[in-house]
């Protein structure tokens, strides 16, 4: 692979780029899974409630307001729905809960398609968004006229910031304490007399708020039609069982890999279509709890 | 001590199935369906017992099997349109071909617990649709599929209209025959144990692992199955025979109708199949809005579907000393 | 004859040795304790022994034949069967169903592709395992779901399911744990009752059980097997006493 420092620069910000999008996603689902055992299979339905929220937010009140308002927003469908109807599914067999969060994706996806049509809805990046980086004034070591577009480093930004307010929030919090206690063994907080409940249903918001995040920022990105939804889906599961289901470090980590996999690999197209799926395999094969999963979680 | 007597009465619902079938293009119009669509039916309901094989009895819910399908559905078009317009050889070839990487994922993606599982499957559902409008787009026709087949021929026979019906339903009236037998089998037994109590099973002495890859292959084999036949149907291959949605609709139906009876899933294909068909000439567009929403109810009310229900009904109106 | 012989077996979780260098000869015919206080490695070495742990050291032979490296299922296959803590059974199955389940695998082996056999076959089979369930006193519950019985139903089910492919040796994993009096009486009697030759090898922590039961008892304690003799031997032991110090007894 011959390829100039320039390239290469390129590659790995477009990498990062990608990774970014996948880790809000990915991030969420294994903060719940890791912390209520549910897989959560209508994840990508609520990254596609926040990126159609917020595109109708945008072209009518301007981007600010969909900043504001999308991620509180996403909370509270997030709780609604954990208190509506995840928390009938904890005793329930694992399948059921695969199955009823299928079917609330497929019905979330079909509802915003009657809504909102079939079609892609243009989502146009704020003015102070747009443009172009200069990446050749901040490293010197490019050659000649490098540019980046600036809408995606302020998405890599944006997913930086994201992820340390999760890390801050797990582990310099009481709140995140228990969490962390409560990934581990949640029977035992019960046990304790922690107020499980609650803290599942701020979780699930929690990564539904993430999901928002996303939204927002990856809205203009990934494009907002009802497809893109389930296409974020699959590579973020993948990406989360690749990183450990339950590993939040693990989801970022593996975010990254496979964003700068698909990022160099692109200009080999067929390749580039699986290369998520190869490294699935190897790592099932290599190491099945994941890069940073915990031992013996799904062996 | 095998009677004849028994035999029809072990088999009662395989006949009463077949009574229902093949009597199909006659009450089948009555309700407003048209023909073409029983033979679509019959496809799936073929599918769909197969899938019930692997859910129903040992638990494990694959959101790959659309790639069965799909995988045999185009090897089906590939070998009508280059080999013979036999459609023997090339069901056969289809089939064997998605029987080996049914084995493949099946090593793969059955190690892992149920999670794991159904996530595995619905990438290799996704790899696959992108692969065949990718890289396997010569052969696949990519984004816009696969034409260009010959008549398909049984023989000396054309395969065409009433006589693909006839020919579907008498393979699905075999192939519910035999998923009963396999479900009265010991195999049947313990792919059913597998989903009480995998653990109590192995220290019982069965290699649970062997089973479900069992399981595994012959659900895939009948999704194969289906894909090939889809085909003798109506000439026609998309991408969208591997991916997501399609390997959706077949769990759909299958819990709508009732998972683990092997008639229900059955049911649930006719009803999602005539849902979005014919009645969903009055719905439009939202046919999937509402047979999704309907899903969600029955898993979260009547996780059993139809056949639950059906059961309840029993119950209350016609309850018995000692139950059935 | 030792029909079960642990031999220098040695396993360690991370820093933890859960078992160091354990010797245990278990004689045919037998009913031999284990006992031990909390933490001692007593379900460490029934895990070993079914398969489910690999130990760092040491081998295990049973009648002969070496037990390391084999699957569980293989292990019942050689005719070894374990009873659960809590009562392993198949909930959403008959009682008749979860008894043929041994049956056939007694005759067919760990894995068989017998998918099209028919009830005639399976007809003396199924009589076999009916006539199981009614030896445990079943007979009523035949047709009933499993996972609608009693818990002590449940554990007469899941001896019939262990018993049902005729083990050699079945290991009790703590059989009366959270049993009220009475359940502990009527599983007391239904082991003593058992006159089949087969070695048994019970872990619990109720005395009265221990000492009802047991021909020879072996103690474990921080992975070491520190005393072993008969009932009387135990009884008095001054080791035995000081590593139950502080151990509320039941």
């Amino acid at each position: 692979m011959d390829m100039t420092l320039n390239a290469f620069t390129l590659s790995l910000l477009t990498g990062l780029q990608l990774g970014s999008i996948y880790v809000l996603i990915a991030l969420g689902l294994t903060l719940i899974f890791g912390t209520l055992g549910v897989v959560n299979f209508a994840h990508g339905a609520l990254y596609l409630i926040a990126i159609y929220l917020a595109v109708s937010i945008n072209n009518a009140l301007g981007f600010g307001f969909a900043l504001i308002l999308v991620p509180p927003i996403l909370f509270i469908i997030g709780v609604l729905l954990e208190r509506g109807l995840i928390q009938r599914f904890y005793d329930r067999p694992h399948t059921d809960q695969i199955l009823v969060t299928f079917g609330l994706a497929i019905v979330i996806q079909e509802l915003l398609k009657w809504v909102f049509g079939a079609n892609n809805i243009p989502f146009s990046i704020p003015s102070w968004g747009n443009g172009i980086i200069m990446m050749h004034d901040y490293l010197p070591f490019l050659e000649g006229f490098v540019v980046y577009p600036k809408w995606r480093m302020i998405l890599v930004v944006v997913a930086i910031v994201t992820v340390s307010a999760v890390f801050a929030l797990l582990h310099l919090t009481r709140f995140g304490l228990v969490i962390r206690a409560g990934m581990r063994d949640a029977e035992m907080l019960q046990f304790l007399g922690v107020n499980i409940n609650r803290r599942f249903m701020i979780v699930f918001g929690l990564g539904a708020m993430i999901a928002g995040v996303a939204g927002v920022f990856g809205g203009p990105v990934t494009q907002v039609s009802p497809e893109v939804g389930m296409q974020l889906l699959v590579p973020s599961f993948l990406i989360v069982v690749i990183g450990g289901m339950g590993s939040l470090g693990g989801a970022v980590l593996a975010s990254i890999l496979i964003g700068m996999a698909q990022s160099f690999t692109a200009p080999y197209i067929y390749i580039n279509t699986i290369i998520i799926y190869l490294i699935t395999v190897i790592i099932l094969l290599v190491r099945p709890r994941g890069l940073l999963g915990a031992k013996g979680v799904f062996e | 001590m095998i009677t004849q007597n028994n035999f029809w009465q072990h088999n009662r619902t395989v006949l009463m199935f077949a009574l229902v079938a093949l009597t199909m293009p006659l009450w089948f119009p009555l309700i407003g369906g048209y023909s073409g669509l029983d033979t679509k039916i019959m496809i799936f309901c073929i599918f769909v017992v197969g899938f019930d094989i692997l859910l129903g009895f040992t638990g494990y819910l694959s959101f790959g099997h659309a790639a069965f399908f799909g995988i045999s559905a185009y090897v089906t078009g590939i070998m009508l349109k280059n080999f013979s317009d036999n459609i023997i050889p090339a069901i056969l070839v289809a089939v064997l071909a998605a029987t080996v990487v049914a084995v493949i994922i099946g090593l793969l993606t059955l190690k892992r617990t149920g999670i794991y599982f159904s996530i595995l499957t619905l990438a290799f559902a996704e790899m696959f649709d992108s692969m065949a409008m990718s890289m396997l787009q010569k052969w696949t026709g990519g984004e816009n599929g696969l034409t260009g087949m010959p008549t398909p021929m049984l023989f000396d026979l054309k395969m065409q209209g009433d006589t693909v019906f006839y020919f579907v339903t008498l393979m699905a009236i075999f192939l519910f025959y035999m998923a009963k037998r396999i479900e009265r089998s010991p195999v049947g037994l313990m792919m059913k144990a597998i989903k009480c109590n995998q653990t109590r099973l192995e220290f019982t002495g069965i290699n649970a692992r062997k089973y479900k890859l069992l399981a595994f292959v012959i659900s895939a084999i009948y999704a194969a199955i289906a894909g090939a036949l889809m085909v003798v149907y109506e000439p026609f291959v998309g991408h969208e025979f591997l991916g997501w949605h399609q390997s959706g609709e077949i769990v759909i139906m299958s819990v709508i109708g009732g998972v683990g009876t092997l008639v229900g899933p059955m049911l649930g294909a006719g009803f999602m199949l005539y849902f979005e068909n014919v009645l969903s000439v009055n719905l439009g567009e939202q046919w999937l809005l509402v047979l999704g929403a309907i899903f969600m109810a029955v898993v979260v009310f009547m996780p059993g579907g139809f056949m639950e229900g059906i059961a309840r009904l029993k119950k209350r109106y016609f309850t018995t000393v000692d139950g059935e | 004859m030792a029909i079960l012989d642990i031999h220098q077996v040695s396993l360690s979780f991370g820093g933890l040795k859960a078992l160091q260098n354990v010797n245990l000869k278990i004689e045919k015919g037998t009913t031999h304790a284990l006992i031990g206080p909390n933490g001692a490695g007593k379900s460490t070495l029934l895990n070993v022994l079914t398969g489910m742990l690999k130990p760092d050291d040491g081998s295990v032979m049973f009648d002969g034949k070496p037990l390391l490296n084999v699957n569980s299922y293989d292990i019942n296959q050689l005719g070894i069967a374990k009873v659960f803590q809590t009562p392993a059974i198949f909930p959403e199955m008959t009682v008749l169903q979860n008894v043929t389940i041994p049956v056939f695998a007694a005759r067919d082996g760990s894995f068989n592709l017998n998918m099209f056999e028919g009830r005639s076959k399976q007809r003396p089979l199924i009589e076999f395992a009916e006539q199981q369930i009614c030896e445990l006193g079943l007979e009523k519950h035949m047709y009933s779901l499993a996972g609608s019985l009693s818990r002590g139903d449940k554990r007469r089910l899941e001896m019939a399911i262990c018993l049902a492919n005729k083990p050699r040796l079945l290991l009790l994993d703590e059989p009366t744990a959270g049993m009220a009096r009475h359940e502990t009486e009527k599983t007391i009697e239904l082991l003593k009752s058992m006159q089949d030759g087969i070695t048994k090898v019970i872990v619990e922590h109720d005395m009265n059980v221990v000492f009802s039961l047991a021909e020879k008892i072996s103690v474990l304690a921080q992975g070491e097997i520190i005393a072993e003799g008969s009932p009387d031997e135990i009884k008095g032991h001054p080791k035995v006493i000081e590593a139950y110090l502080g151990e509320a007894q039941v």
